[in-house]
C-alpha cells in the first residue's frame, strides 16, 4: 500500500510537470496578452507528432529530434502569433474562440497526413532504477528532470534578463512598462512564441512516455489550464507547482477513490479553490 | 429590417416544405433548427447577459438523458417525461449558478467554473453504466404521440420532425424575445453593459444573472428533450465541451448582437459542411478556418451585416 501511494506520489508529480510546462505558456500568455491561447495543447501534439516523425522516421537521435520539434512549432507559433492572435490581444472572448479553430485546424490536418492510428516511441530510453524498492523508469526521471531544468530556466529569465523583466513588468501594468521603452508588439510576439515552443516541449517530451494520439492536447490543455488557475494565474514557479499538485490529486485520488472519476479529482479541488481563494493557492490577495 | 427579416423567415420556413423533396435536406434544416434553439438560448446567457456559459451542452445533454430513460426504461409519457428533466435541468442551473454568482466569479473564471461543471456531469454520465449505458450511448426507440383534435401522430418521419424542430426554435425564440423586451432585458443589458453601474442602480445583479443562467439552460433542456428522439441515439459526447463550443461558434458566426443572429449562424454551421461534400477532417478544418474568419474579418457576425446599433454604447 505505501509503496503504491508513494509510486503514485511520484508518478504524479511526473505528470503534474507535464502540466505544469503547458501551463505555463498558458500563464505567461495570459498575463502578456491578456488571452488564454488554448491551441498550446494543439502544440504540444504537434511537437510530439514532429518528435516522432524526426526519431522514427528520419532517424535522428531523440535529444535531436526534440530540439527540431521543439524549433518547428515554435515557428508554427510565431505564424500562429503573426497571422491570428496579433488580431485578439486582451480580448478573451475572440482569443479563445480563434485557438478553438486553430485547434480543429492542426488537429484534422494530423489526422489527414498521420491518421488516427496511435504512433509510438515510448521505447527511446529503457529501463529503470530501484530507488528504496521503488522501480522509476529513466525515461521518467529524464524528462522530469528536463522539465524542472527548463520551468526552473525561464523563471531565471524572467527575472534576470531585460526581456523577461519587461514581460514581469508589462503584466504588472502595461501602460507604465511601455513608457518604459517595453515595445508592447514585438513583447507579445516574443512571449506567444515562447510559450508554444514551451507546449512543443511538452509534446516532445510527452512522446517518449505514452503513445500518441492527434486529440492528446485537448486532454492536456484543460489540465494546464487548471494548473495555471490553481496555483494563481500570472504566477511561474506556481504554474509548475499547481500542474504538480493536479497530477499528484489524479494519482492518489485514483488510489483511495474510484479511478473512472479521476478527471474529476483535480476539478473539484480547481472549483473550491477558485470559490475560496480567486487568486489561487500562491496569489497573495 | 431587423423586425421584418425574423418574422420572414420563419414563414417562410413554414412554406418551405413544399418545395424540398429529398429526406436528407429535411434532415439537415431540422438539425439546423434543433441546434439554431440552442445557439439562440445560449445567446441569453452570452450575448445579452454577457456571461460565458459552458454549461449549455451539459443542460442539452442531461435533459437529452433523462427524457430518454424515463421514456424507455420506466415506460412514462414522453410529454410527461419532459416535466421532471426540466426541472432537473433547472435545478441543476441553479445550483451551479447560485454557486458562480455568489462568489462572483466572472469571465473567464465562470467559463472555468462552468465548464468543470459540465465535466462532472459528464464523468459521471460516462460512468453511471447501468443507467446512461456508459460511452456506448443509448438508442432511443420509443417515438412520442401527439393528439390533435383530428387525431394522434406519432413524431416519425422527415416532415413531422421538421415542424416539431421549427415549433422549439420559435417557441425558444418567442421566449426569449418577450423575456429581453420585459424590465428583466434591461436588467440584463445592465449587468452586461456595467455591472458596478446597475448594481449601483438597485438592479440586484445576483438574481438576473441566476434568471438569465437558469432560463437559458432549461431551454437548452426543452432541445434536449426532443433532440434524443429525432436522433434516436444518446451519447455523452452530447454533454461535452466540444458542443459547448460548437454552439459558441454558432452565435458568433451569426451575430451576438441579436436575437435573430444565432439562427442563422445554427443553420449555417449545421447545413455548411454536408452542402459541400468534403471528407471528416477537411470538414473540421473548413469549420476552424470559419471560425477564425469570423472572429477576426466579421466580429459582429453575419447578422450585425444587416443591422446597425439603434443607440451607440
Amino acid at each position: 500500500m505505501i509503496q503504491l501511494v508513494i509510486g503514485q506520489l511520484l508518478n504524479g508529480a511526473i505528470v503534474g510537470a507535464l502540466y505544469g510546462i503547458v501551463a505555463l505558456g498558458i500563464t505567461l500568455t495570459f498575463g502578456i496578452t491578456g488571452i488564454v491561447n488554448f491551441a498550446l495543447g494543439a502544440f504540444m501534439m504537434l511537437g510530439a507528432y514532429f518528435t516522432w516523425y524526426g526519431y522514427e522516421m528520419m532517424r535522428l537521435p531523440y535529444p535531436v529530434a526534440v530540439i527540431g520539434a521543439v524549433v518547428l512549432v515554435g515557428l508554427f507559433g510565431l505564424f500562429a502569433d503573426r497571422g491570428l492572435f496579433r488580431f485578439t490581444r486582451n480580448n478573451l472572448v475572440n482569443g479563445l474562440l480563434v485557438s478553438i479553430g486553430l485547434i480543429s485546424i492542426i488537429e484534422a490536418s494530423v489526422l489527414l497526413i498521420w491518421t488516427s492510428t496511435p504512433k509510438d516511441l515510448t521505447y527511446v530510453l529503457p529501463g529503470s532504477l530501484r530507488i528504496g524498492g521503488i522501480l522509476l523508469p529513466k525515461i521518467k526521471l529524464a524528462v522530469f528532470a528536463v522539465l524542472l531544468l527548463v520551468i526552473g530556466a525561464t523563471y531565471l529569465a524572467l527575472t534576470r534578463t531585460w526581456v523577461g523583466r519587461a514581460a514581469f513588468a508589462y503584466s504588472q501594468n502595461p501602460e507604465a512598462a511601455a513608457l518604459m521603452g517595453v515595445k508592447t508588439d514585438r513583447l507579445q510576439t516574443v512571449v506567444t512564441v515562447y510559450s508554444t515552443a514551451l507546449g512543443g516541449l511538452g509534446g516532445a517530451l510527452y512522446a517518449s512516455l505514452y503513445s500518441l494520439e492527434p486529440t492528446l492536447g485537448a486532454y492536456y490543455v484543460l489540465k494546464a489550464v487548471e494548473s495555471a488557475i490553481l496555483a494563481g494565474i500570472g504566477n511561474t514557479i506556481g504554474a509548475l507547482v499547481g500542474g504538480i499538485i493536479i497530477g499528484i490529486t489524479e494519482g492518489i485520488g485514483s488510489v483511495f477513490l474510484p479511478t473512472a472519476f479521476r478527471d474529476g479529482y483535480g476539478m473539484v479541488f480547481l472549483v473550491l479553490i477558485l470559490l475560496f481563494k480567486p487568486s489561487g493557492l500562491l496569489g497573495s490577495k | 429590417m431587423t423586425r421584418i427579416i425574423p418574422i420572414v423567415a420563419f414563414a417562410s420556413a413554414v412554406v418551405a416544405p413544399l418545395l424540398i423533396r429529398s429526406d436528407s435536406t429535411f434532415a439537415i434544416i431540422t438539425f439546423g433548427f434543433l441546434l439554431a434553439a440552442l445557439a439562440v438560448s445560449f445567446n441569453l446567457i452570452f450575448g445579452f447577459t454577457g456571461q460565458l456559459s459552458f454549461f449549455h451542452a451539459a443542460a442539452f445533454g442531461v435533459a437529452a438523458y433523462m427524457t430518454a430513460i424515463l421514456v424507455s426504461d420506466y415506460g412514462w409519457s414522453f410529454w410527461a417525461a419532459i416535466v421532471p428533466a426540466l426541472l432537473a435541468v433547472g435545478l441543476l442551473a441553479l445550483a451551479v449558478g447560485a454557486i458562480c454568482f455568489r462568489f462572483k466569479l466572472r469571465e473567464f473564471y465562470f467559463a472555468v467554473v462552468t465548464m468543470a461543471f459540465s465535466e462532472m456531469i459528464r464523468l459521471v454520465v460516462v460512468n453511471w453504466n447501468s443507467v446512461t449505458n456508459g460511452t456506448l450511448g443509448m438508442t432511443v426507440t420509443a417515438q412520442p404521440t401527439l393528439w390533435l383534435p383530428t387525431g394522434s401522430i406519432s413524431l416519425t418521419g422527415a416532415r413531422t420532425w421538421y415542424y416539431v424542430a421549427l415549433l422549439i426554435l420559435v417557441a425558444t425564440y418567442i421566449i426569449c424575445h418577450r423575456v429581453l423586451a420585459s424590465w428583466i432585458g434591461r436588467c440584463f443589458a445592465a449587468i452586461r453593459l456595467n455591472e458596478q453601474l446597475g448594481e449601483t442602480l438597485g438592479v440586484n445583479i445576483f438574481m438576473y444573472k441566476l434568471l438569465s443562467f437558469v432560463l437559458g439552460s432549461t431551454l437548452a433542456g426543452l432541445t434536449g428533450c426532443f433532440y434524443g428522439f429525432y436522433t434516436g441515439f444518446i451519447e455523452p459526447q452530447y454533454l461535452s465541451i466540444t458542443q459547448s463550443l460548437d454552439i459558441v461558434a454558432m452565435v458568433l458566426l451569426g451575430g451576438v448582437n441579436s436575437l435573430f443572429g444565432p439562427v442563422i449562424g445554427g443553420m449555417l454551421l449545421t447545413a455548411l459542411p454536408h452542402a459541400i461534400n468534403l471528407t471528416a477532417e477537411l470538414r473540421i478544418i473548413l469549420y476552424g478556418a470559419i471560425l477564425i474568419f469570423v472572429i477576426i474579418v466579421m466580429p459582429s457576425g453575419i447578422f450585425g451585416l444587416f443591422s446597425r446599433p439603434r443607440h451607440a454604447v
